[in-house]
């Protein structure tokens, strides 16, 4: 783990630690993977609109799905009280270590990617005072009801709210609206954060909504950091501690069509009856598909398990020389080509780019705010916004009538926007 | 003459079979040409971005190389392919256009150097002689765009000899555009600065990691704004124009800064 600052701290929680964003780099994949990828995207691009099919995700195997149960137990949602506590001994670290000395920490991650719902778990940590040495609780200061202000307005609202205890934004994205009146707020922050207005805090932020502001802001240096990005080797230590729990054991994972071994791990499963083990490449080709980003892998991965092989047969074959030294598997793996993942509805419009590059910016938006900063009217982003739930793009929170990008279909959505020019995230 | 240039003989030994083949594969390579030309900017108005620039620039250069292929085929099933018949038959042709076709090879030759300089390349938005528009096809002899006001103009390449031709994106999407305001004077300059490059970040048609610069210049009249700055996609750019002009007058007029009018002088 040669990028790491504060690897040697890494909780299997949080593989690869927190690191710079500067050091973030894109996990490695084949040659082969790439390609297949890239023809794999233009003949989507090509097939759209002559492919009627209903279901947006699809698999291409028989065999059975795991149950709710099953999914539960083996690949669960992250305990992301434990990932703050991760959080907070990296920061920690680098701060003993002298390679962070400001005093706000600004956090930035992929979305989905779960910082925000860690540092929303600030406030229970067991040891509070660990980062600023007050020992006072860590405050987290939520976005106000609406967010167009004037200068003078927003000046007042930051005075209200209490900086000079340690506090914590868990999305700044939250904050902000792409339109004249929605930029005050958060450049009323930066100004206080840049003459040093503030005491100790962490600015947690979404790779989208801070690229935004790093190019709005050309002359902020905020020198943020960033979750390590998930590589083979820490996707597969995360999904064991996932698997395994509380005290329970490894999980056993091999792919449907050849029986290789996806987990446990190569390295940790040095036995020497286990020595002759062929493991698969899923792994590495997971962290290239998701780009390292830990929710849209967890998402893939739980589309991936499943309960029994199509073929035991040819699991029997493939593993015959070392019969005696496999074990049964607890799930099994359908390889990510038998998967498809969600693909863009075809548009010639640039309406459907507006929408997502809209709800990545802000990390989920209400229609009435979604129409604001896209200028699109309510009527088709109703039919744009339909098109993208039917085919998994986007979805609704029925609680607060929050559009969001889903996990699933984030890797199919930054592709096209990639391609239609829109401004993207680092990650 | 034709005896002297060697033409005669060099054309003697073609039989009604060997013409039959030379007109087969003239008509293969013709049809090729037409598909290549009909599929792939189709094929292009399916992508986005960098891709769809890319598939468009390569049809006329496919063009270049299927037509060069056939020569380079009906040539040797026409005549011996020796030394002597090239030299008559090319040296034959040459003449013969020169005298003929002096304009029309000029435009051909022009259209060769185009495809080898590129000072255009289909999806780029250029002006040449007044004329602003998209670049829809270069064919052999002249390049096709397509004004805003969806008029097709043809423009000889034989133009690019004399004429100043101005490409707004020169092969890549990145195209800047200017929004003009027109302001009396006695307001505060910085603050309508700012209030414009923040007109210009709220667009969701801005590339944001493009520049976005409000230029100002003092006029008798009262001050000239210009927005400068790059849409998502060349083809945006007039309701990326559009948008800034109308939102950026909206916000100034809610700040009291009055623009500038010019009274009709009628004639």
């Amino acid at each position: 783990m040669k990028d790491t600052i504060n690897d040697k701290s890494a909780d299997t929680c949080l593989p690869g630690g927190l690191i710079s964003a500067d050091q973030w780099t894109l996990p490695q994949t084949s040659v082969r993977r790439s390609l297949k990828d890239a023809i794999q995207y233009a003949l989507s691009q090509l097939q759209a609109g002559v492919s009627q099919a209903e279901d947006p995700f699809e698999s291409m195997d028989d065999l059975p799905e795991l149950s709710g149960i099953q999914k539960k137990r083996l690949a669960p949602e992250p305990d992301y009280g434990r990932q703050a506590e991760a959080i907070a001994s990296g920061v920690q670290q680098a701060r003993s270590e002298g390679s962070l000395s400001r005093e706000v920490v600004c956090l930035v991650a992929p979305p989905f990617s779960g910082l925000q719902q860690s540092l929303a778990r600030f406030e229970e940590l067991a040891e509070p005072g660990l980062l600023d040495g007050s020992g006072e609780k860590w405050r987290i200061i939520g976005p106000p009801d609406t967010l167009s202000f004037s200068a003078k307005e927003a000046c007042d609202w930051w005075d209200e709210q209490d900086l000079s205890t340690p506090w914590v934004i868990t999305e700044l994205a939250d904050f902000w609206l792409r339109s004249l009146s929605g930029l005050v707020l958060v450049k009323e922050l930066f100004r206080r954060i840049a003459i040093g207005e503030t005491g100790a805090g962490i600015l947690g932020c979404s790779s989208w909504c801070w690229r935004y502001w790093g190019q709005y802001l050309e002359n902020a240096q905020m020198s943020p950091w960033t979750p390590a990005p998930m590589d083979a080797e820490r996707l597969g230590v995360w999904f064991t501690y996932l698997a395994s729990g509380k005290g329970r054991s490894e999980i056993v994972a091999r792919m449907t069509g050849d029986g290789l071994y996806v987990l446990p791990l190569a390295e940790k499963d040095k036995t020497k009856s286990n020595k002759k083990r062929k493991y698969s490449s899923f792994l590495r080709d997971l962290a290239a598909t998701s780009r390292g980003n830990p929710g849209v892998a967890l998402a893939i991965w739980q589309r991936s398990l499943r309960a029994k092989p199509d073929d035991e047969a040819k699991l029997d074959e493939a593993d015959e020389k070392t019969e005696k030294q496999s074990r049964a598997a607890d799930c099994w793996v359908v390889p990510l080509g038998k998967l498809s993942l969600p693909s863009m509805p075809q548009s010639k419009e640039s309406v459907t780019g507006f929408i997502l590059h809209g709800l990545l910016l802000h990390n989920g938006l209400d229609m009435s705010s979604l129409e604001l900063v896209t200028g699109v009217s309510t009527y088709e982003l109703s039919l744009v916004l339909s098109r993208l739930k039917r085919a998994e793009l986007a979805a609704c929170d029925e609680t607060d009538g929050r559009w969001q990008v889903t996990a699933i279909g984030y890797p199919t959505v930054r592709r096209h926007l990639q391609g239609w020019g829109f401004p993207l995230d680092q990650f | 003459m034709i005896d002297d240039l060697g033409i005669k003989s060099a054309f003697a030994s073609i039989t009604s079979q060997a013409l039959l083949k030379a007109l087969l594969v003239i008509i293969i390579a013709s049809l090729v040409i037409v598909a290549v030309q009909k599929v792939l900017p189709r094929v292009a108005e399916k992508l986005g971005g960098k891709p769809r620039l890319y598939l468009l620039a390569s049809v006329p250069l496919l063009r270049l190389l299927i037509i060069f292929a056939t020569i380079t085929v009906v040539v040797p099933i026409l005549v011996e392919p020796s030394f002597e018949n090239m030299v008559a038959i090319f040296g034959a042709l040459a003449l013969a256009l020169g005298f003929a076709f002096k304009d029309y090879a000029n435009s051909l030759i022009a259209g060769i150097v185009t495809l080898y300089e590129m000072p255009y390349r289909p999806g780029d938005w250029i002006e040449v002689d007044g004329q602003y528009g998209v670049v829809r096809a270069i064919n052999t002899r002249a390049a096709e765009i397509v004004t805003p006001d969806d008029t097709v103009v043809i423009i000889p390449h034989n133009k690019l000899w004399n004429s100043l031709i101005a490409n707004g994106n020169d092969g890549t999407d990145n195209l800047m555009c200017t929004a003009d305001f027109y302001l009396e004077a006695n307001h505060d300059v910085s603050q309508v600065r700012d209030l414009l490059r923040d007109v210009a970040f709220t667009s969701p048609r801005t590339k944001t990691w493009q520049p976005v610069l409000v230029i100002v210049f003092n006029k008798p009249w009262g001050m000239h704004y210009r927005v400068k700055a790059y849409p998502f996609d060349p083809k945006e750019q007039f309701q990326f124009v559009s948008e800034l002009t109308a939102r950026g007058s909206a916000e100034l007029a809610r700040q009291n800064v009055k623009f500038v009018s010019v009274p009709v002088v009628a004639d």
